[in-house]
């Protein structure tokens, strides 16, 4: 949960800029994105502690209240903040920050699996190393359905090694039938993969660094480790290694299951500029999934000093040649250059006519990264995310006057009548717009957008550019799966939202 | 397709063309059809015919079927063909073509259009809203009088009689009886079948008794179908005319109502209103399941959704006040205790053998437990614990050691060789059933073969002596 | 006997049919169907869907539909009818039927009395004939001036939104949030034993040119790839990639007829099918669809494209003015888009090497703590 959270990615080090506007300095887009970026400086104090207090709520809101179904179904007092308390804990899936980042769309990530005996624990079910094969296929799933422009590596950490599980590359059925392999080989000579030892994080950051070494340097290097043991048994000194991750760029992201651990906190922070959100505890199995989905969204893109030393900035962001390959179909079969299979049918390399069977794919011949326009367009919801809506007041319900939701055209419930006075004062101010000093509730807006997602007490959310008020399921699909605003888009003169944010990428 | 639609689709089918011919006439019957009785793709395949401007070529249809599906389409085909809805024609180069047939074709059209005035899906009587009835009084007429002809089945055999409820009327016995639900003042076999079924599908079994009954009452079967299917299209809460009404129809008026499927404020009434049960005929949700506004009266928490939970140590704890489902329930549980909305019991090896002498079967038994499964219950799947689903059929199977068969017992063999002989013949035939060595005896299920080589043989002896 | 079990209790399920949820996109481009009006005036086509609907309906018991309409200055639901007009009761998504009745209210009596039309159908029929007049009324000509396009991505993204609420509360889950989450997450997750609700989008699409909105369908086909939720297109006029790649991607039905005239028999043919059917029929398809890219700086279609890493635009040729992307600004060295592996450069050549020293030592078969890595 907290993993998904990039907004605390700003570090004390004022030293972190975006990449995007370096080139011209002097429009307007650039200068809001500077007032925009100090700002978040200024409140950093504050995330800081907003990020450790969530952390802390969200392991024992898990525990201790869990609704079943006798306590909706019989009690009728207490329903409504049963209710409510349902939709706050959907939406704690939104925090996400859904500002326009500039986020590494063409991600390198090498998933370190802990294959030590530390694993063999029965913490989880039925134990740690299957939930965890579990969840990584899940995860190679994921994670390509999401960047399907990114390449990924799984290495394993066993018995004092660091075991390459599968190569560098960008087609998901290598990894998945891999992370299979660990558990049933499927070559008989192959050793028993089960877990045995004690893991070596040295060796695993190397084995990555190494294996991120070649990737090119418009694209992000990421290493996740999922780690569950307390230790980690090094041939040398591990801090040397983390040095050089920094020099490399290689960001870390540790997913523990046991407890904190010092050298995991450091590793972390190094290789992140300080920010130690990437490095989480899983305290259950569905925490575990949960985390290690979060990091299918890509990181915001962050360029430090130390990593402007080794790569001049220009090199951070590229021109990248791609191969668009038309399907070809054809009667009998033909061997396929990628897998050496025989297909009827597949595409052809737009530059050496070289036959691959599926996409997108690096040309075995002659290294083309080929794939569909549609690939990319996987890529844009990043680019340009959903903004969070907003709760609703009661107020600004009856000021709206919606009855139902906009998509699903579910009932709301109406408004109580509004005799309440003094609370109607105490909103005024807070939620609603004025629509007079718009231009200083932006910033108030962007800073609750940011923050925690709370359930509405009228069962509303509210869009902030269209202004339609949506239920809480609609609310969930459209920003988790859907990335539109049916509002937004159901009208031809709204403010638009999309040329409102790619404006702010736009210098 | 509900299993209650099968029985009603088996009626259906083997009635003659003439019936289906007029029953045809009525776009509500046509749709009533449609809708409930054709399995998934022959309702593609009527639909892709209504508005096709010539005959649709078999090879064209064979070629709209990917080819591993072509069992289904053949059943589909069986099915339009059995129930006179589709024709196999040959055109002029004797390739074969299919059509709709007319009648249905332009009725089906109609009820799709809402076009012509056939009037067959109800006319509304236009009264001021106050004197209507409400759906909620439609809904507690309709489950009580449900309820009493499922307690007159079960009552005696629980051994606890109805509180509230009235007796049913003669002409209902009757039905009942000639259903063969109800026999020597008891119930039968059928019986408990049709009471553990949800209702939609009791309701349709009742109604089929009702139309086999039909020609002894000098009714015409036809105009029963119409109005039955009609009553499935009618909206609750409104009031319908009895002026378009054949004599049959209004003489089923009074039948209908006794059921509780049709409320008619008294007997000479010019109006009638349909209630759950008629209205949801024609679909496959069950009658009382939308009752929601009943739930607190006469089925307590039951009737809304599933109720009971079964737990792997075969206790049974059913969320419910209604006496008709306790006293379903003791049939083949052990009930323990009983709170004002809860019961709750186990089931046995000996309750399950009683539900067994009864002639319930464990098939039954599952069948009702799944169907009336606590939601909670519904999320796993199987939505019983295995154990105790196997438990049920091994207790079923530990009364049906012995198991029967008609046949023949041959014995006095003379010599080891000729039984030996005899006993490898029958089992080569395969008639052989059992077989005793050391008493030189077998038994075999059919005399023919064996005889005629018994003869045989005799015959050569014969000749050679 | 367990195994025996599992069989029997599957086959019982697959009897039955899902019942089937399809919300109809109708394209109202006031403009496009003006260009039409010879063949297939609106007001036919739109008899025809409805003879549809009905036939819909009258498919599957607990089938239900939403319309929504897609129009050149807003998209909104025609059926169910929306709140504002008249609140409505709580709708049921267990049974689809009642969809239907929430909208009496709004239907006028007289379609109420017509004792030859089956009821749900005359329900569904008024509220659609009504809402699409208050569309039609609603349209002035500033309207129709601003924009010759249509809203389609809003109406899909209606479309989505309705048919996921709707499985949502078919599911019967919902009292638990934690399950209800995965079922909007991954569908695929979730294991209820209840037949889930089949749903299908059909888009009757007359626009052409909907490339302004590429980003919004785009997502909006992602979206129904991930909900397993099939797009059918029926082309009446003009033609566009973009819906072609929606139906190809999502497995739907792609039909351009040549005969608009004839629009309710390739509805009722090629549409009616529903995900179930379509399992035992041949569907038509898109065939081949172009997925080749089209550049945004000259439209034009390229096989070897170049791409902005920070926004993924895609650009014809490496020659940008100043070498700035031309939508995010960017500073792009075209260095890296030569394709070279940087192990070819000299100096890190010499680091890369040491670096492959490293991988090599905890990868191979030697023990752990002789392999210090040689960093000073």
């Amino acid at each position: 949960m907290s993993g998904s959270d990039y907004s605390g990615s700003e570090y004390s080090g004022s030293d972190d800029e975006y990449v995007g506007p370096r080139g011209g300095g002097s429009n307007a887009a650039a200068a809001r994105r500077m007032v925009e970026a100090q700002q978040q400086q200024a409140k950093k104090a504050e995330r800081k502690a907003q990020a450790w207090e969530r952390r802390r709520d969200d392991s024992s809101e898990e525990e201790e209240y869990v609704p079943t179904f006798e306590e909706v179904e019989d009690t009728d007092v207490p329903e409504k903040s049963i209710q409510q308390m349902e939709e706050e804990r959907k939406r704690k899936r939104l925090r996400k920050d859904t500002k326009p980042f500039q986020r590494g769309i063409i991600r390198h990530v090498v998933l370190v699996l802990d294959l030590s005996e530390a694993m063999l624990e029965k913490d989880m079910r039925p134990t740690r190393f299957h939930a965890m094969i579990q969840y990584a296929q899940e995860y190679v799933r994921e994670f390509f359905e999401q960047n399907p422009i990114s390449q990924m590596s799984v290495l394993g950490m066993h018995d004092g090694l660091c075991l390459r599980v599968s190569e560098l590359s960008g087609n998901p059925a290598d990894h998945i039938t891999a992370i299979q392999g660990l558990r049933t080989p499927k070559n008989p000579q192959d050793f028993s993969k089960e877990p045995k030892g004690s893991p070596s994080l040295q060796n695993a950051l190397e084995l990555a660094r190494a294996t991120l070494y070649h990737t090119p340097s418009h694209g992000t290097r990421e290493v996740i480790i999922v780690f569950g043991s307390l230790l980690s048994l090094d041939p040398g000194d591990i801090h040397q290694t983390i040095k050089d991750c920094v020099r490399d760029r290689v960001r870390v992201s540790v997913i523990g299951m046991s407890a904190r651990l010092k050298i995991c906190t450091e590793i972390v922070s190094r290789t992140n500029a300080g920010d130690e959100s990437e490095y989480v505890v899983a305290t259950d199995q569905e925490l575990l999934r949960e985390l290690l989905l979060a990091t299918t969204t890509p990181p915001v893109v962050r360029t430090s000093k130390s990593a402007q030393a080794v790569a001049s900035p220009e090199s951070a962001a590229a021109l990248m040649m791609m191969g668009f390959p038309s399907r070809v179909v054809e009667d009998t079969p033909t061997m396929c250059a990628c897998h050496g299979i025989l297909t009827t049918g597949g595409y052809t390399c737009s530059r050496c006519s070289t036959k691959v069977c599926s996409l997108p794919i690096t040309c075995p011949s002659c290294q083309l990264t080929l794939l569909l326009s549609t690939h990319l367009a996987r890529s844009y919801h990043h680019l340009f995310p959903l903004r969070n809506w907003a709760e609703v007041h009661w107020q600004r319900a009856r000021e709206k006057g919606t009855k139902a939701c906009l998509a699903c055209l579910t009932p709301f419930p109406e408004p109580p009548p509004p005799d309440d006075t003094h609370r109607e004062k105490d909103t005024n101010g807070h939620g609603v717009n004025g629509g007079m000093n718009r231009f200083v509730e932006q910033a108030q807006m962007d800073w609750d957008e940011s923050g925690e997602q709370k359930a509405s007490e009228s069962s509303r959310y509210e869009c902030r550019a269209c202004e339609s008020h949506f239920c809480i399921d609609c609310d969930m699909f459209c920003h988790i799966v859907l990335h539109n605003c049916p509002g937004c888009l159901s009208k031809a003169d709204p403010p638009d939202r999309r040329t409102g944010e790619e404006m702010e990428i736009t210098p | 397709m509900s299993a209650s639609s099968f029985q009603a689709l088996d009626y259906l089918e083997q009635l003659p063309v003439q019936t289906h011919r007029k029953l045809y006439e009525q776009p509500s019957t046509v749709l009533a059809i449609f809708r409930c009785m054709l399995p998934h793709l022959a309702k593609s395949i009527v639909m892709a015919l209504l508005y096709m401007p010539s005959s649709f070529p078999a090879a064209d249809l064979d070629a709209w079927f990917r080819a591993e599906s072509s069992q289904t389409k053949r059943n589909a085909l069986s099915i339009l063909e059995k129930l006179h809805i589709i024709v196999s024609k040959q055109d002029d180069e004797r390739k074969p073509h299919y059509e709709l047939y007319m009648s249905f074709a332009s009725s089906l059209r109609q009820a799709l259009e809402g076009s012509g005035s056939h009037r067959s899906f109800g006319v509304p009587s236009h009264k001021s809203e106050e004197r209507r009835v409400s759906v909620e009084f439609l809904d507690k007429y309709s489950q009580r009088q449900w309820e009493n002809i499922l307690f007159y089945l079960v009552g005696g055999t629980v051994g606890f009689r109805n509180p509230g409820g009235q007796d049913i009327g003669q002409g209902t016995k009757n039905l009942l009886h000639l259903a063969g639900f109800y026999n020597h003042s008891r119930i039968t076999q059928d019986g408990f079948t049709f009471v553990l079924r949800d209702t939609n599908a009791q309701v349709w079994s009742l109604l089929v008794a009702y139309l086999r009954n039909a020609p002894q009452q000098r009714m015409s079967e036809t105009d029963i179908l119409n109005f039955l299917f009609m009553l499935g299209s009618l909206e609750l809460g409104q009031d319908y005319s009895t002026a378009t009404l054949s004599a049959t129809q209004l003489q089923m008026l009074e039948d209908l109502a006794e059921f509780g499927i049709i409320y008619r404020p008294h007997k000479s009434a010019s109006t009638f209103y349909p209630t759950r049960l008629a209205v949801t005929l024609t679909s496959d949700a069950g009658a009382f399941s939308q009752a929601t506004t009943t739930a607190s009266s006469l089925g307590g928490g039951a009737t809304s959704k599933g109720f009971i939970i079964v737990e792997t140590n075969y206790r049974i704890y059913a969320y419910t006040n209604s006496l008709l489902q306790i006293a379903i329930l003791s049939l083949f549980t052990h009930m323990r205790t009983r709170f004002p909305n809860l019961v709750s019991g186990k089931i046995t090896r000996k309750s399950i053998g009683k539900a067994i002498s009864y002639g319930i079967t464990s098939a039954q038994v599952i069948e009702y437990l799944e169907t009336h499964a606590h939601p909670q219950m519904q999320k796993k799947k199987p939505f019983l614990p295995p154990t105790v689903m196997d438990q049920i059929r091994l207790w079923e199977y530990e009364r049906e050691r012995m198991e029967t068969s008609q046949g023949f017992l041959m014995k006095g063999f003379g010599k080891v060789e000729d039984y030996k002989e005899y006993v490898q013949y029958a089992k080569d035939t395969g008639v052989l059933v059992w077989q005793n060595d050391k008493l030189r005896m077998f038994f075999i299920d059919s005399i023919e073969q064996v005889g005629a080589k018994i003869k045989r043989d005799m015959q050569r002896a014969a000749a050679r002596a | 006997m367990n195994a025996i079990d599992a069989s029997e209790h599957h086959e019982r399920v697959d009897e039955s049919v899902p019942p089937s949820l399809l919300a109809i996109v109708l394209d109202t481009n006031p403009h496009a169907w003006a260009h039409l009006s010879s063949t297939l005036p609106l007001a036919t086509a739109l008899a025809n869907i409805l003879v549809f609907i009905n036939a819909h309906l009258a498919s599957g018991n607990a089938n239900s539909v939403a319309v929504i309409a897609s129009h050149s200055n807003k998209s909104c639901f025609l059926y169910p009818t929306p709140a504002p007009s008249s609140p409505r009761p709580q709708p049921n998504a267990t049974n689809g039927d009642v969809d239907m009745n929430g909208t009496t209210e709004t239907t006028s009596y007289s379609v109420q009395d017509n004792p030859n039309k089956y009821r749900p159908f005359a329900n569904v029929e008024t509220a659609i004939l009504n809402n699409f007049a208050k569309l039609m009324e609603g349209t002035k000509e500033s309207h129709l001036e601003a924009t010759p396009t249509t809203l389609i991505g809003g109406a899909l993204s209606l479309a989505l939104s309705f048919i996921a609420k709707a499985t949502l509360l078919h599911s019967p889950s919902t009292s638990n949030s934690d399950e209800a989450m995965l079922a909007i997450a991954d569908p695929e997750a979730i294991h209820t034993s209840y037949v889930s609700l089949a749903s299908r989008i059909l888009i009757v699409s007359v626009s052409g040119d909907l490339a302004n909105q590429y980003i919004p369908v785009m997502n909006s086909i992602f979206a129904a790839q991930r909900k397993r939720i099939p797009i059918d297109i029926l082309k009446l006029a003009g033609d566009t990639v973009l819906l072609q790649q929606a139906s190809d991607a999502t497995g739907g039905v792609y039909m351009k007829p040549e005969r608009p005239e004839g629009l309710l028999q390739y509805l009722m043919m090629a549409f009616l099918p529903d995900p179930t059917a379509r399992k035992s029929l041949v569907m038509p398809s898109a065939g081949g669809v172009d997925f080749r890219a089209a550049c945004f700086c000259h439209r034009k279609v390229v096989d070897i494209g170049y791409v902005c890493s920070v926004c993924l635009s895609i650009f014809c040729s490496h020659d940008l003015p100043d070498n700035l992307c031309l939508t995010c600004g960017s500073y792009l060295s075209l260095r890296a888009a030569q394709s070279n592996p940087p192990a070819l450069i000299p100096r890190k050549k010499k680091k890369k090497k040491r670096a492959g020293a490293d991988s090599a030592t905890p990868g191979g078969s030697t023990p752990a703590g002789s392999n210090t890595p040689m960093h000073a």
